[in-house]
Order: C-alpha cells, then structure tokens, then sequence
C-alpha cells in the first residue's frame, strides 16, 4: 500500500494571473513522509491541493501515483485521505459516522464498515468518543477523529494541511510524536505541510523547504539543519544570528579577526569560495561567552532572558544586527554590562555575499 | 442619599429598594449601572408594552366572552364550518409558498454566492428589492403581472390569443406572497451560503463523495438553519398577511381577510377577536416551537412588515 | 473553487433571471404605468407627469403624514430602544429572557389583530383614537423589536463588560459611560436599526389600515384607496413615489448589511498565493 507520486514539471498560475508556483519536479517514494515547510505564502499548500486533486497544474505539467497519470483525476476518483487545518468534520455527524462516511460512499457493507470504524477508533484512542457531536470534542479529539477518518478508507496517499496549527504548544508536540509512530506503523507515503521548523524536522524523512513559489532545498533533516544551502533556508531553519566577513585567500576575515580552518563551500556551486565578501549565518552555538583575553569580540548585553537549562543573551555591537548568544543558566548577567564572546568558526555556515537587490 | 440622586450620578450605592432591584436584575457589577439605573433604563420600554400591548392584548380576551355563544366563541375558529375552512386554507398556502420560497431561493441564492460572473451583484440587488414593500403595493404588483392589464395576460394574449389572468383569486394571492418571500429566504440562504465552510466539501470529496452525496451530506445540512428560520418567517408572513389580500379582492377567504369582514362589516367584535387570538396565538406558537427545537432559528425579529 | 461553466451554471443561470424577471417586470410596468398618457393605449400615447402630479395634489397629506410619523418612531424607538437593549444584552436572565419574547410578541402577531387590541382598549378616547398618534402607537409597537434586537446584535458582539469596566477604571461615572462608550460603539446597530424602524414604519399598512381614520392616511392607506377607486395611472404613479422613497432606503439598509457582515477573508489558497 504503498504508493509512489511523481510531480514533473507542474507549475500553478491561478484565474487572476498570479503564479503560485514556478515548475517544479519532485519525487515521493512509497512509504515516505516528505514535509512541505516554508512561510506562508510559500506555494506549500498549493503543492499540497494539487497530490490531492483540488488544484490542477498548469498546462505541461503532469502528476502520476504508480505511474498512473492522475494529472486530471477530481479528487474523489484519486483515493487520497486528507486532514485539514480546520479539521472540517461534519458537523451534522457523530464522531463514528464521520468515520464511517468515506466506507460508506465506497459502498463498504454495514457489518465491516462497524468493524472498521471500531478498530480506527481504538487506534486513535477515541473509542469512547464514537457517538460524541463534534461540537462537544476538544481540539485535540476532532484531529484524532480527522486522522481516523482519513485513513479509515485506506487511502493511497495521506494529505495533512497544518493539521496541528489550531492547537496549544504542548498538545501539538503530543499529537506530533503519535502522527509520526502512526505514519511508521501504517508505513503510508504521506505529505505534510506545515509552517514549523520542529515539526518538520520531527516528522520528515525528507524536508522540502519552499520559498515564494519555489522549492529551495530538498534533503533531509540532518540536511537541511546542518548544511542550508542559501541564507533563506539558514535563516528559516532557526540560523537567525548574521555576520559579515570577507575571505581573503581561503581565510575568513570578521572585522579584524582572522580564522583559518573555515568550511567555506558555496552551496549553489560547491566551488570553494576564496575571496570576496560574504555573509555567515549561525545559530546561539556560532558564539560563546568567554574571558576578556580569549574574546574575538566584545558586546554589549541588550536583554537577558532565563530559558532555564540556558541563558540566551540578545548581544550588540558586534555585527550590523544584535546576536543571540547563549550562556550557562547559573551565569549572572545583567543587561547594558559588557559581555566578551568567542566565534566557533566550525558552526558558521557561509555564504557569498549578494547585493542586497538580488 | 436618595435614589434619585444615585440615578443622576450613576453610583452604584446601596438604597431601600437594592433587595429587590437585586433580585430582578441579579447583582451589580462594577463595571455595570446599578439596579436603579437599569430600571429606569427599562421604564420607557416596559410602559410601551405594558400599556399598548399587554392590556390590549387582555382587553380582547375577555371581550370574546361577549360573544353570541359566550365562552364557546373562543373555539369558533375549530366549531365553525365557514372559519375552518378559511383556517385550512390559510394553512396550507402558507406551507406551498413556503416550499416554493424555499426551493426556488435555496437554489438561486446558493448560485448567485458560489459563481462570480458580470451582473451578479446587480441581480442580488434587484432580488431583494421587496424588501419592504407593504402588502398593498405587492398586491398592485400581482395586478401589473398577472391582472387584466399585466404582463402575462398580455404575453398569452400575443401568443395564443388569450389572455390568462388569475390576479383576483387564490393563485394571484400566492404568487404575491412568494412575491414578498423571495428576498428575506434569498437573503436568509445567501448568508448561510457564505458560511460554509468549503474545507467541509473538500474533505467529502477527498473521501469520495460524488456531487450529490456533498449537496446531501454537506451542503444541505450548512444551509438547514437558515432555510429553517426564513422558512418559519415566511409561513408566519403569509399566515397574517393582510394587505396583499384586500388589494386584490375581498372575497379571497384567507383568515386575516375574514377577520378584516367580520370586524368592519358584520361589527362582530366578539368572533373577529377570537380568531384574531387564535391566529395570533398559532403563529407564535409556531416560530416559539421552530426556535426551540430548531435553536435560535425562527428569530421573528428578521421579519420585516408584513 | 469554481465549478465549471457547463449545463448546470446555466440552468441555474436561467432559473435565477427568471425569478429576477419575476420581481422586476411588476416594478418596471408600475414605474412607466404611472408617467404614461394613456395605460390602455401603452407607451405610443406618450409620457407625462400629469399623474405624478395629481396624485401629489390627491394624497400630498398622506405622504407627508408617513414622513412624520416615521420620524416620530424612529426617535421614539430610539428613546426606548436603545437603553433596553443595553439592558437585555448587560444583564441577562430569566426575566429579561422573558421581557425579550414579550417584545418580540407584537411581531410575531398579526397586525390586524394588534390592531384591534388597540382599537378595543383606546377606541374610546376620542381626542387620542382620531390623532395621528394613534397611529404611532401601533408603530411604535411593531418596530420597537426592530430596533431593540439590531442594537442589542451589536452590542453583545462588541464584548462591552470590558468596555465598560474599561471606562470605569478611567473614572468614568454611568452616564458618562453610556453616552461617551457604550452608545458610541452600539452606532452600527443603532443605524441598521433606525433604517430598518423608518422602513417598515414607511410601509406598515395592516396595522395602519384599520388604525386610521379619514383624517389620519398615510401613505400606504392611500395607496390602497387609489388601487381601489383611481385609474391605473395614478395608482402607479403612486407606487412610483413610494419607490423614489422607499429605494434609497432599502439601498443604504442593503449596503449597511454587507459592511456589517462582510466574511472574514480565508487563508489558506488566497495565503499561498504570490
């Protein structure tokens, strides 16, 4: 059950002429999760409705699942379960005849459509809920009952729109962790959109990363965590501290500091970047507090806030932009005081530098 | 400090009348007037009704007493042969004009929200033009179309060379009171419309469901509570309407026709008051029990003149 | 998602201008019945004002009678409205639950037979049954829940117990409350509502008709005496005017209605848009 899509060459421009996509391809093995993450506005969802059947690309392009072509097919001939932002169950329904409702349309018989409902409702653990309105469930029950309707009719492929957007911090990392032990149990090739850096890298085996209608990098976690390979993925997967510098026959330049040993690729190219200016993204490991005497630079403490197994600093003075610099939670600081910080050259991913109109 | 002097500073002190200002309005809270203030905020209001509705109201029910066979008068409407009739045919024209209101508009109003194309707002527009009009002036429509001089006589009359007029009778009233209904249920079902949800058939459809099966499982159930309150207001309009009927003819038996009859004409206040109870008290009955199990559905205050 | 332009758009298409066409030749045919020479003969006998004219002559009292009232209805459903909506909506209850559902009533009954409670009870009080405030009464009655319900459909939207609690820790006394907070932010209401009394208070013939007396025609009774005794002509060119009135009305109500509820904008397709 297992059902591999390929995208080639789709491209989405709506009615009112704005394109919502450039071309793209991609390709979804069996089995996989592959998370769609970026900003709103992004194209994600757009991706997302067309796998589904809600959107047609433009002319050219071509969907197919197992080779099937399923470019034109509606939705209801495409066998794909969905789960939506708004959970969108029926209202006018009980939690188990919303489950029950795609067995139905598929003419599944009484007696196994019972059987069906009951087992996807022990699995999702709202067994006790089967004859609950909708009106009277909590957030997180209507996105269990929205899964188990989903999957009741044993889709080809499992749709999931931001299913965890509407829900409190801790409920989300709760239903996170159940979603991924579902998906590796039902071992179905799933597409998840959502807007979360956490969430993606918790649930996909591989992450698109999408940026205003096109798709910026294609890897997995580990991929796209340590090795962004434009500013924009950086910056959206949590490198959100800049620098700039200057290479200087293979060495890295940082206002008067110099650093040997940086590993400075450019991503588009993978040709080593020797000279000229560039700019360095890292996250709150990229810097560390330390004595005067070890400090490559020294700043000027902004704000302090206590996150408990850590302190993180809001630091100026050192780039253009204050840094986030974290230091050990028994540390007393206190904001407007100096504060002397050390580059970890080896956390800093480095770019070339564009010109800012690019 | 006396009452009066809490009213002009709007405090909220306690005063001898406190206890039982309490206990009708529940306790003060800071951020609201006090007792005193709601009262006097109220007065206005409470002397309306209580002086030109609930005395009146009370003065008619016990002058059906007076009537020819005493307190028997109350149920003339069920023991009189000639009102019951009147009474059935009442009914059941309101229920047709509310089946067709509801059919021709759930189906247009729908459209006219889902589909985007040039005039759309204009033909919204006209659609609910009748908005206001009194009865009178939809009876005078009636007549333009389908009176001795309207449009359809005079269509037919180009056609086949007859001319079709049925203004003066029952068909003519109906086709008023859809006349009047047509822009409260297109507004009632354009509202609901715009409130669906279209995640809701996307997630049908995701499921399986072919066209039909979303406008039954989805649609129609989005749509259910506003067809149910323009429905009930539209069948309690059409129960009551009055003015429509006497500018077509005085001789179409609905029952607020008969009422009208018998009080001006036959002076028989004791049975035009019985009917007008049991006519008023009907309808009421009728949206109180829609909007208790229909929840706040049949609100009569989206009624407009009748 | 746009449904695709194929038989079914059109059916429905047609089934919509019918029902357009259904409303609106009436409107049309009244309109030029009521400027043409000759109705019988039809528009080659050509157009005029001698109607409008006539009819001004004929029923100039009625009309101006139905303006005045509907203003004396409007200020004193405003007067009663307003704070009893305040009321209902601020501290709710059995009582006031129960006082709503009484207000409500006056709609909810046939106007003939509210017409007639009144006529029993104050037919009587000669001076007071042939005035034109006779007539306001039985208006005022039928439009107060009008008024009540748009102002408090506002007013309980608009979160006041906040408001107001914000207002009192400013220092702001009850009145000051109420007229510089509460009345202010209750505006949208308070207008939807006042549109709507003068409407229908323009338009009411039920009650009207058997509350008036041959001194006291409004509008809409007059209008029902020139359907009943006038040529065709002037009984359109009447209906005429009491379109030029009634339209704008309707209109301002009709615009007022779509700023009030406009939808709140979705986000999914129209966000992942460029």
């Amino acid at each position: 059950m297992t059902t591999q899509i390929k995208l080639h060459d789709c491209a989405k421009t709506f009615a009112d002429g704005t394109r919502a996509l450039a071309p793209f391809d991609l390709e979804i093995t069996g089995g996989e999760t592959v998370v769609l993450l970026g900003p709103s506005g992004c194209g994600k969802t757009t991706i997302l409705r067309m796998i589904a059947g809600l959107e047609f690309p433009d002319a050219g392009g071509k969907i197919t699942f197992d080779g099937d072509d399923v470019t034109r097919q509606s939705i209801e001939k495409r066998r794909v379960g969905m789960v939506f932002q708004s959970y969108a169950l029926f209202p006018n329904m009980s939690v188990a005849q919303n489950v029950a409702y795609g067995l139905k349309v598929h003419g599944v018989g009484r007696d196994e459509r019972d059987a069906r409902v009951t087992a996807m409702l022990e699995m999702m653990h709202i067994d006790m809920l089967a004859d609950r309105a909708i009106d009277q469930l909590s957030g997180g029950q209507r996105q269990r009952v929205a899964l188990a309707r989903a999957i009741a009719v044993q889709p080809r492929v499992l749709l999931l729109d931001e299913p965890l957007t509407a829900l409190d911090a801790k409920l989300r990392v709760r239903l996170r962790t159940e979603i991924n032990g579902l998906l590796r149990k039902l071992g179905i090739t799933a597409v998840y959109v959502t807007h979360d850096q956490e969430e993606a890298m918790a649930l996909g085996d591989r992450i698109v990363v999408m940026q205003k209608g096109k798709i910026a990098q294609i890897g997995t976690p580990r991929e796209i965590y340590r090795k962004p390979q434009s500013p924009f993925v950086a910056d959206f997967v949590g490198a959100a501290n800049r620098l700039d510098g200057q290479m200087h026959d293979g060495r890295l330049h940082i206002g008067e500091r110099v650093f040997d040993a940086v590993d400075a690729f450019d991503p588009r190219h993978g040709d080593i970047i020797d000279q000229g200016p560039v700019e360095l993204y890292f996250r709150a490991d990229g810097l560390s507090t330390c004595e005067a005497g070890d400090a490559d630079f020294t700043g000027r403490v902004e704000a302090v806030s206590y996150l408990g197994e850590r302190l993180r600093l809001t630091v100026s003075g050192i780039g253009s932009m204050p840094v986030i610099v974290d230091t050990h939670p028994d540390d007393v600081i206190s904001a407007g005081t100096p504060v002397h910080c050390r580059v970890n050259a080896d956390r800093l991913t480095v770019f070339p530098a564009v010109a800012v109109n690019s | 400090m006396s009452l009066m002097q809490n009213i002009k500073e709007g405090r909220s002190r306690p005063s001898f009348l406190s206890p039982v200002l309490a206990r009708v309005f529940g306790q003060a809270t800071p951020g609201a007037g006090s007792p005193a203030i709601l009262l006097l905020l109220i007065t206005p209001g409470l002397v309306i009704v209580a002086a030109f509705f609930l005395i009146p109201m009370a003065l008619v029910a016990m002058r059906v007493a007076d009537g020819p066979d005493g307190w028997a008068t109350y149920f003339v409407i069920l023991t009189n042969g000639r009102y019951f009739a009147s009474l059935v045919q009442t009914l059941v024209m309101s229920a047709g004009v509310t089946f067709c209101a509801l059919v021709l508009c759930g189906i247009c109003g729908l459209f006219l929200v889902r589909n985007r194309f040039a005039g759309r707002n204009m033909i919204t527009a006209l659609l609910t033009l009748p908005l206001s009009f009194p009865g009178t002036v939809v009876g005078f429509m009636v007549i333009m179309l389908a009176g001795r001089q309207g449009a359809i006589g005079s269509m037919t009359n180009a056609l086949f060379d007859e001319k079709l007029v049925f203004a003066y009778n029952i068909s003519g009233l109906f086709i008023g009171y859809l006349y009047f209904s047509i822009p409260r249920v297109i507004l009632a079902v354009m509202a609901s419309a715009q409130k669906l949800d279209p995640q809701l058939e996307e997630a049908a459809r995701s499921l399986g469901a072919p066209t039909w099966r979303v406008v039954k499982d989805v649609i129609l159930p989005g749509l259910m509570p506003g067809l149910i309150s323009s429905g009930a207001i539209c069948f309690a309009t059409a129960m009551g309407a009055f003015g429509t009927a006497f500018t077509l003819a005085t001789d179409i038996d609905v029952l607020p026709m008969v009422i009208y009859t018998e009080f001006t004409r036959n002076a028989n206040v004791a049975v035009a008051a019985s009917l007008s109870i049991a006519l008023g008290a009907m309808t009421w009955a009728f949206l109180a029990s829609v909007r208790y199990f229909a929840g706040n559905s049949g609100d009569v205050a989206a009624r407009g003149g009748a | 998602m746009i449904m695709g332009r194929d038989w079914k758009f059109y059916a429905q298409l047609g089934l919509t201008i019918v029902l357009c066409l259904f409303i609106m030749i009436p409107v049309v045919m009244s309109a030029l019945a009521g400027v043409t020479v000759n109705v019988f003969k039809g528009l080659s006998s050509g157009l005029t004002l001698r109607w409008i004219f006539e009819v001004w002559d004929l029923y100039a009292a009625s009309i101006v009678r139905s303006l005045g009232i509907s203003i004396a209805c409007l200020l004193v459903t405003l007067v009663a409205g307003v704070p009893l909506a305040y009321v209902l909506v601020r501290r709710p209850g059995r009582l006031t639950r129960l006082f709503e559902e009484l207000l409500t009533l006056p709609v909810a009954i046939p106007g003939l037979a509210l017409a007639l409670a009144l006529l029993i009870t104050y037919g009587g009080f000669g001076q007071y049954r042939m005035s034109w405030l006779f007539i306001l009464t039985g208006h005022v009655l039928f439009t107060l829940p009008f008024m009540v319900r748009s102002v408090a459909a506002v007013m309980a939207a608009m979160d006041m117990k906040t408001l107001e609690e914000g207002a009192a820790s400013l220092g702001a006394g009850f009145w000051r409350r109420f007229f510089g907070v509460i009345v202010p932010n209750a505006k949208p209401g308070i207008l939807a509502g006042a549109l709507m009394v003068v409407t229908l208070s323009i338009g009411e013939f039920n009650l009207t008709w058997m509350l008036h007396t041959p001194l006291t025609k409004t509008l809409p009774v007059g209008l029902a005496d020139a359907y009943a005794s006038m040529r065709l002509e002037i009984g359109s060119a009447y209906t005429l005017i009491f379109f030029v009135l009634i339209v704008p009305l309707l209109i301002a109500m009709q615009a007022f209605a779509d700023t009030a509820k406009r939808p709140p904008k979705r986000d999914d397709t129209a966000e992942d848009t460029i």
